[in-house]
């Protein structure tokens, strides 16, 4: 893991991206520190980063749209999964990589509000909550980028896809109100899922028992909740939705408050998109 | 030291190899001798643990490469058909990550420069890989695969798209290499295996259709087979011949010198009919212009094997040709094979 962590560092220096990324960040948070807090003489720094955050989708796909893609593209890869590293430690390697460029650049920030300390009092606790929550969640959109930099082997889909992705993230919840909350529609919506994920159990495992046994088994669990508690279905599209928003939770740490929840919400969901990294990796070696 | 077991791979419905059975000693020097797309490629990634197989079962140094791939791999140095290079690093510098994913630590630094001593890239090491040639970029390939000393280096096809000169050169590495190493590699060239392996294994279609040694290969098919040029006439050479006994067969191939016959003469088997041949000529006073046995080469027991399922009887135009001077009887017949073991065996194993 070590070694593909320092490779990834030296590239990210040696052909300009992790200069590019360094200076976009610099650049967006200077230009809300000097419009929020500089020109208006505030001293909320939290709503700066919570500005930034808006422009995730276009500063994670610089970070990561070559992680995995381009080592395809130049068949390195025939030398990374030939050797003796795990595939779990070369997708960790590159996830860390990725997170530290992200954390030099958040760690230069830092000197703002102490700048800023000079003239007045800080809200000490947003800030340092808006901290840590734009660290959890750029490395929950960087997951998401390494997820989808595995799936192909061109950059420029890799940061379209990238950008994509955390876009719908980003809306998800003004997408989540304008849904259907009635039960039929959210019992279709779960027979959807449910076709969904036979459908990947089936393409990931060529088992057509095993997809079908799954198949029947969800069908089984909604109907019986269905049965026997309707209001579970209540607006579950909302729910899920809302649920996927990882931009909506960023305002908990940005008001100051460190939920244990929320932490591992963004913690977890980085590590679903690591380990759907390493499947789609392994897949090549099921049978 | 490898063992291969009823290996398939399929794309979809089309199978890329079929039910391969092999096994490789250490110290072997093997070759894989197949028309593009015969499935070599496939072959050495499935040995290599780049890609599964849909069945079957590779075994490295007694370690399954599915089972526990991380220790089956730490024993394989794989040079792919594309050098796993990156552009943007310097030589040595490549090498040196080489060396952490391969997880050397003693010594490294020499391990380094003897390794780029070996392949002659010790002047480059400072170079950007990506502004070096080809033939660099293969050397520098071959490098990576070296490091670590593992036990088993797997090449596919590693002079391709080399310079005779860098051809040559790379064949004294692989030479080199076969001195400590079990090497297998991979070619449609037939020179290049015949000239640096120990064995060959054909591969046409995803099935292994023979394997033996270069000599083997070429010998066993067509033993005791002359080509005679004699001065005299078409029917009296053919009678003079017709009442040697060891001499089981008589054809005729083209004039090629006015005035001369040219035969192909076949003997039992086993027999050498060479003197039989002086005794007869002498005999009627037939002067001998040329005499030569007739050996397959490895590129015609490569073609002959390889085209056998695909145009069954298109062996006799090639004959006449010239490009299969064995004439139509001894290809198309099952050819006697001492040395050669043919692939109905080789699943038995």
């Amino acid at each position: 893991m070590l070694a593909i962590y320092k490779k990834e560092m030296r590239t990210y220096f040696t052909n300009m991206m992790g200069y590019v990324f360094l200076a976009f960040l610099l650049l967006l948070i200077g230009i809300f520190f000097t419009l929020l807090n500089v020109r208006s003489m505030d001293g909320n720094f939290h709503f700066v980063l919570a500005n930034v955050t808006v422009f995730f989708f276009i500063l994670v796909p610089v970070l990561t749209m070559r992680l995995f893609s381009e080592e395809s593209r130049q068949k390195t890869d025939q030398l990374l999964y030939t050797s003796p590293l795990t595939v779990t430690g070369i997708v960790l390697g590159k996830f860390f990589a990725a997170l530290s460029l992200f954390l030099i650049g958040v760690a230069v920030t830092v000197v703002m509000p102490f700048l800023l300390r000079n003239y007045g009092d800080l809200p000490v606790a947003q800030i340092a909550g808006a901290y840590i929550g734009f660290v959890l969640l750029g490395a929950a959109c960087i997951a998401i980028g390494v997820f989808v930099s595995v799936l192909t082997e061109s950059q420029i889909i890799a940061a379209v896809g990238t950008m994509g992705a955390i876009f719908v993230m980003f809306l998800s919840d003004a997408i989540a109100v304008s849904m259907p909350t009635s039960t039929f529609a959210s019992l279709m919506f779960v027979l959807f899922v449910i076709a969904c994920v036979v459908a990947v159990w089936y393409n990931s495992t060529r088992r057509i028992l095993a997809a079908v046994i799954v198949g029947i088994i969800g069908l089984a669990v909604a109907g019986g909740l269905y049965i026997f508690n309707d209001l579970i279905f209540d607006g579950i599209i909302v729910r899920v939705l809302l649920w996927f928003s990882i931009f909506t939770r960023f305002d908990f740490f940005a008001r100051g408050a460190l939920r244990i929840s929320d932490i591992v919400y963004y913690i977890s969901f980085a590590a679903l998109f690591i380990y759907l990294t390493v499947n789609v990796i392994e897949k090549r070696r099921w049978r | 030291m490898i063992e291969v077991r009823n290996l398939t791979k399929k794309y979809g419905a089309r199978k890329a190899i079929d039910e391969l059975s092999f096994t490789i000693n250490a110290g072997e020097v093997v070759g894989f001798l197949g028309p593009n797309g015969a499935g070599k490629t496939t072959t050495m990634n499935i040995m290599t643990g780049y890609i599964a197989a849909t069945s079957g079962e590779v075994s490295i140094n007694g370690v399954d490469i599915l089972a526990e791939p991380e220790m089956a791999k730490a024993n394989i140095g794989y040079l792919p058909d594309t050098p796993p290079v990156y552009g943007d690093m310097r030589v040595r510098e490549y090498l040196n990550f080489v060396a952490d994913i391969k997880k050397v630590r003693k010594g490294r630094k020499e391990m380094l420069t003897h390794v780029m001593e070996q392949v002659s890239i010790l002047d480059m090491e400072r170079r950007l890989i990506k502004n070096l040639s080809r033939g660099y970029r293969q050397r520098v390939g071959l490098a990576q695969a070296m490091i670590g000393e593992p036990k088993v280096i797997i090449m596919d096809e590693p002079t391709i798209g080399l310079d005779p000169k860098q051809i040559i050169e790379m064949r004294d590495v692989v030479k080199r290499l076969g001195e400590r190493h079990t090497v297998i590699l991979s070619s449609h060239i037939m020179q290049e295996v015949s000239a640096v392996c120990d064995r060959v294994m054909i591969i046409n279609k995803g099935k292994i259709v023979a394997q033996g040694t270069p000599e083997g290969l070429s010998e066993g098919l067509q033993k005791g087979q002359m080509q005679v040029r004699v001065k005299g006439g078409r029917e009296e050479v053919s009678a003079a011949f017709s009442d040697v006994p060891v001499i089981t067969s008589l054809d005729f191939a083209d004039v090629k010198e006015e005035g001369t016959v040219e035969l192909i003469l076949n003997g039992e088997e086993g027999a050498d009919i060479r003197e039989a041949i002086f005794r007869c000529c002498a005999r009627n006073d037939f002067p001998i212009l040329m005499m030569k046995s007739n050996e397959l080469s490895l590129e015609e027991v490569f073609l002959s094997l390889t085209a056998r399922e695909a145009c069954p009887g298109g062996y006799a135009e090639e004959a006449d040709d010239g490009l299969c001077p064995t004439g139509a009887a001894g290809l198309g017949a099952e050819p006697h094979l001492d040395e050669v073991e043919v692939a109905e065996d080789v699943s038995d194993l």
